[in-house]
């Protein structure tokens, strides 16, 4: 699906995987977490780093928003202790105790992100993190994003929409004939 | 709480949540101990010479019941990248799933062998012995349904290709369970040696069929 593709991601540092569906940006970023074998290449990331948020947002709709999140925390090594503060951070406070399959898609994506927050891991692998979210949910998931960062780690996000991320390498995934590789900020 | 024993609470809590837990099995078993007289008719000698293998097999069916929808839910939810990336690994995420699954589905299965063995004419002792013998090969027969569930997780008509998969892999532990029951009842001595057998397969099944499970899922991932 992918030729001739090279990149090099340093802490610290989002890169945005930008194409169209169909153009591979979902194999790639579950090769990247060691889901999926690559036919040639080698990628040197290991997965026990990896955070990962499919297109689906793993919930049980019998779970509630904090006994998710807690386990899921629980289960990665993830601190606890700041479940509170970044399900503040991500509007979930007030949903603490719903359960999971009473949440709207955005509601339930955020829940998602939340996890992924609490994880413990450095290396977050974003699939289309944006696609059900408001404006005001993706300006938190921005934050969130630059709050990884400034703490040395990388998030790489598949999307094919622009993400608006200030600071963001963007990774050109189109057809070769229009490929670039731009920086935005 | 540490990440298995937080996988295996979850997972029971999950496996009670929803009209779940052990409902649709214990119908499904009782519907099959219920009806199997009427086939097999009213003599009463005959009733209780078919009890162990009728209750055996009824628990069999038990087993198959609900193993489509143990792991397809984690399939399409995303669940099962999760644990693959997870410090615990999917095989051991996947054996505490099962363990903690089976536990909330199939606690029933020794009892109603007991009050089945009772309502076919076993008597105590032998009643005793078979609902033992299912408790022995229940887990076994579980997880072997179970590896038969990833296997088909995610496609048409899985419910026909578990029972093809796991049926003929779960016929020893279905014998050495009748088996005790049966020796039991006619006084053969035998069913210690047929209890161990039920025990043996379960504890390979429980070896075994987690890694197998872990394999077919991750090559669905794939």
């Amino acid at each position: 699906m992918l030729t001739g593709f090279s990149l090099n991601v340093e802490p610290g540092e989002a890169l945005v995987l930008l194409g169209p569906n169909g153009s591979g940006k979902t194999t790639l970023l579950r090769a990247m977490g060691g889901l999926v074998r690559p036919v040639a290449g080698e990628i040197s990331l290991d997965p026990q780093s990896v955070a990962f948020l499919g297109h689906a947002d793993a919930l049980k709709p019998s779970e509630t928003v904090e006994q998710s999140l807690a386990f899921w925390a629980r289960l990665y090594g993830g601190d606890l202790e700041t479940l509170d503060q970044v399900m503040t951070e991500m509007a979930l406070a007030h949903l603490a105790r719903r359960t999971c399959g009473t949440l709207s898609a955005g509601q339930k994506r955020r829940t998602a992100l939340a996890r992924i927050a609490l994880s413990n891991r450095s290396v977050w692998l974003l699939d289309e993190p944006a696609a059900p979210l408001d404006a005001r949910s993706r300006e938190r998931l921005a934050r969130l994003v630059r709050q990884h960062c400034a703490a040395g780690g990388i998030v790489i996000a598949a999307t094919h929409v622009d993400l608006g991320w200030a600071g963001a390498r963007v990774e050109d995934l189109r057809p070769a004939p229009t490929k670039t590789a731009a920086g935005v900020g | 709480m540490s990440a298995l024993g937080a996988i295996f609470t979850r997972e029971l809590r999950l496996a009670f949540a929803g009209g779940g837990g052990p409902a649709g099995p214990a119908a499904f078993n009782l519907a099959a101990l219920a009806l199997a007289p009427l086939a097999i008719g009213p003599d009463a000698d005959t009733l209780q010479a078919a009890g162990p293998g009728v209750i055996a097999f009824a628990a069999l069916l038990a087993t198959l019941q609900p193993a489509e929808r143990i792991f397809s839910e984690d399939a399409s939810d995303g669940t099962l990248e999760l644990y693959a990336l997870s410090p615990v690994g999917l095989a051991l995420s996947l054996f505490m799933k099962t363990l903690a699954f089976i536990l909330a589905v199939f606690w029933t299965t020794p009892l109603l062998a007991f009050i089945g063995g009772l309502a076919y004419g076993m008597d105590v002792g032998s009643a005793f012995v078979l609902a033992l013998g299912l408790a022995f090969a229940a887990p076994g027969l579980a997880f072997i349904a179970a590896f038969a569930g990833a296997l088909a997780a995610g496609l048409k008509r899985a419910g026909l290709l578990i029972a093809l998969i796991a049926a003929p892999l779960q016929v020893p532990l279905l014998v050495f369970a009748a088996g005790a029951g049966r020796a039991a009842m006619d006084g053969t001595g035998l069913e210690g040696p047929n209890l161990m057998m039920a025990l043996a397969g379960s504890l390979a099944a429980l070896a075994l069929a987690p890694f197998g499970a872990a394999a077919a899922l991750k090559a669905r991932l794939e």
